[in-house]
């Protein structure tokens, strides 16, 4: 989906030098999360330089890059959970470091790559998306349960609300673990791999959701996607590779621009088929029949 | 934001909660019976078949009176609150460090109280005359000074609190040199290996009712910020980002709960010495019969690790009348075996 709003400007590579125009600085300021000029390493590895980009509001952007890229770094850092080592990570135009951490939780919800197994019941689960919420010692609100209750039935997860998340398959607890992530009703929602351990059809749910909560609720949804045909239904794409962004617009200028081949620095393939983008790998069919 | 209304109308999730919620309630009410059936018990079992008759307990006589008010009950009592002390330190131990093996001996505070204990009777010129003069107080502050010490070597030696399998490393190291130091201190005063035995194999006979009073507000002290931070310990069953990311402050949690761990754990084994088995095996029987929150575990806890104290001290004066056994001891093996059953269990229904 094109993003009017956005005027079809696909993003800086990493190495561009700093962009200090008014009108820039005026998008930072509007964009619920943005960073520039970001630097992230590990000691003395560098995983991300130079990042300069902006998430919109109502859009499901998507991060795709090689493994080891730094989607998962970016996404840490732009929830604050990892500073960068250069450069400044903005929450609506104020500095993400100088939040809060109770208010800054309120307005970012993060959902890992690999969430720990835990004893807890899946409705407990959920119930710690209210946490910054409530004061420590928590008092159960009507606000609280409603919302737990619409994230559980949105994600399809409220039939095992008593089970302890211990004895859910991998599936089941992925959804429990997204309906914590939209229990917080941020808005801005940071998801690394949201479809991991989903079968397809409940990757596809995931996408609708995803879609819906941008589109539906105006909500900025980032998630790095590891499957390039999902990621490519989302609106926009953020292409990361060689340790710098190759790219950041929409789905028709990535492919536009060719950015996936640039990014895997190998073809790829993308066809259309019946308006969906999907990837086409570029494998003979078996031999063997 | 709003996500569509649910098109249910009732949140069955509440309903199972509330169902939860009164199961613990029970759950309660049958440790809380059980604790009184102990108390009881130990104000009628001492070490003599007189002494545990209940018409010579509660006969007129001045004897009795003092052996049930003086000797037994502070001693039954300050018994159940180091019980408690263990199984909270316990519970939040096993919280903080996401291991269901943790213990409050982890970070070295048992081997560091115990080191403390072996400087204090030193200092004291080692004799038992020395301890008379020392005074109880004496040994129990060393013991204090030894386990916040130990705790702060580890923290040192981790740098920080972030890492916590660097902060278990670190503890295990700094235990070791502590044990080390308090064997060779002790190989230089072979006098002091029998008043140490008492502190190492744990005992509750020295338990009075002052014992009693300060191991009483150290558990209504170390209970509140358990009950404060319990939430947070649930938020990091999920993950240090996880939990960072719902608003959590790590350092602030790990390190007000390790100070709680250490409380509660210095002033136990200031009192009784150093008993095994208890702070591990609290916790496990909450969560083997409940679905519990790290609240509901932080309430239950204490309560099994007082009862199971209580019943190691009665089982202690009892198994070889009219000596006593070693509370440790006891608790050793009671604990040893609930684990080994608990391990059974596992590979079965595995």
């Amino acid at each position: 989906m094109r993003d009017p709003a956005e005027g079809g400007s696909a993003a800086p590579s990493g190495s561009a030098p700093p962009r200090t125009e008014p009108a820039r600085r005026a998008d930072v300021a509007s964009a619920p999360l943005s960073c520039r000029d970001v630097s992230i390493r590990y000691g003395t590895h560098t995983v991300l330089q130079g990042v300069s980009l902006e998430v919109h509001a109502g859009r499901w952007t998507a991060i795709v890059g090689p493994n080891g890229s730094g989607k998962s770094s970016l996404l840490r850092a732009l929830a604050g959970l990892a500073a960068p080592r250069l450069g400044t990570i903005f929450l609506r135009g104020r500095p993400l470091a100088a939040w809060p951490r109770r208010e800054r939780a309120r307005q970012l919800a993060w959902l890992a790559q690999a969430s720990t197994a835990t004893e807890l019941t899946a409705a407990e689960v959920v119930r710690l998306g209210r946490f910054a919420h409530g004061g420590w010692l928590a008092h159960r609100e009507s606000d609280d349960d409603a919302a737990i209750q619409r994230a559980m039935v949105a994600t399809g997860s409220l039939a095992w609300a008593q089970r302890r998340v211990t004895t859910l398959s991998g599936g089941e607890r992925q959804r429990v673990y997204l309906a914590r992530v939209l229990a917080v009703e941020a808005p801005v929602l940071l998801l690394d791999e949201p479809t991991t351990h989903l079968d397809p059809p409940h990757q596809e749910d995931v996408a609708r959701l995803l879609r819906q909560q941008a589109h539906g609720c105006g909500v900025c949804v980032v998630s790095a996607i590891h499957d390039l045909s999902l990621a490519l239904s989302a609106d926009r794409l953020i292409v990361l590779g060689a340790q710098r962004v190759i790219g950041h617009g929409s789905v028709t200028e990535a492919l536009a621009g060719d950015w996936l081949s640039t990014a895997f620095r190998t073809r790829v393939d993308i066809v259309e088929h019946t308006g969906a983008h999907l990837w086409r790998p570029a494998l003979e069919p078996s031999a063997y029949d | 934001m709003s996500l569509p209304r649910p098109q249910i109308a009732d949140f069955v999730a509440a309903d199972g909660a509330s169902a939860a919620s009164t199961h613990f309630r029970l759950w309660l009410v049958a440790w809380v019976v059980v604790t009184l059936l102990l108390t009881g018990g130990s104000l009628i079992v001492g070490t003599s078949s007189i002494e545990t008759s209940l018409s010579w307990l509660f006969s007129p006589d001045a004897q009795s009176s003092v052996v049930l008010w003086q000797i037994r009950l502070p001693r039954t009592v300050g018994a159940w609150f180091a019980g408690a002390l263990l199984g909270l330190a316990g519970g939040i131990a096993q919280g903080v460090f996401r291991n269901p093996l943790a213990e409050p001996y982890l970070l070295g505070t048992a081997s560091g109280a115990a080191l403390g204990v072996t400087l204090s009777l030193i200092a004291a010129d080692t004799a038992i005359g020395g301890l008379a003069w020392t005074g109880q107080l004496g040994l129990t502050g060393a013991a204090c000074i030894g386990a916040c010490a130990a705790i702060l070597l580890t923290i040192m030696l981790s740098r920080g609190v972030l890492e916590t399998a660097g902060l278990l490393l670190s503890g295990i190291v700094i235990a070791f040199l502590m044990s080390a130091l308090t064997s060779l201190l002790l190989l230089t005063r072979p006098e002091m290996w029998r008043v140490m035995q008492v502190f190492l194999l744990g005992s509750t006979g020295f338990i009075g009712w002052s014992s009693a009073t300060l191991l009483c507000v150290v558990f209504c002290i170390c209970l509140l910020p358990a009950m404060l931070f319990a939430r947070g310990l649930d938020a990091l069953t999920l993950g240090d980002d996880t939990a960072q990311s719902l608003g959590l402050s790590l350092p602030s949690l790990r390190l007000t709960l390790l100070g709680v761990v250490t409380l509660a754990t210095a002033a136990a084994v200031g009192q009784i010495g150093i008993v095994g088995f208890v702070g591990l095996v609290a916790p496990h029987l909450v969560r083997q019969t409940l679905v519990v929150t790290h609240r509901q575990l932080l309430i239950g806890a204490p309560l099994c690790g007082g009862a199971l104290l209580q019943a190691a001290d009665l089982l202690s004066r009892w198994v070889i009348r009219p000596a006593e056994l070693p509370v440790g001891a006891v608790t050793a093996c009671i604990g040893g075996v609930y684990l080994v059953v608990l391990l059974w269990r596992r590979n079965r229904d595995a």
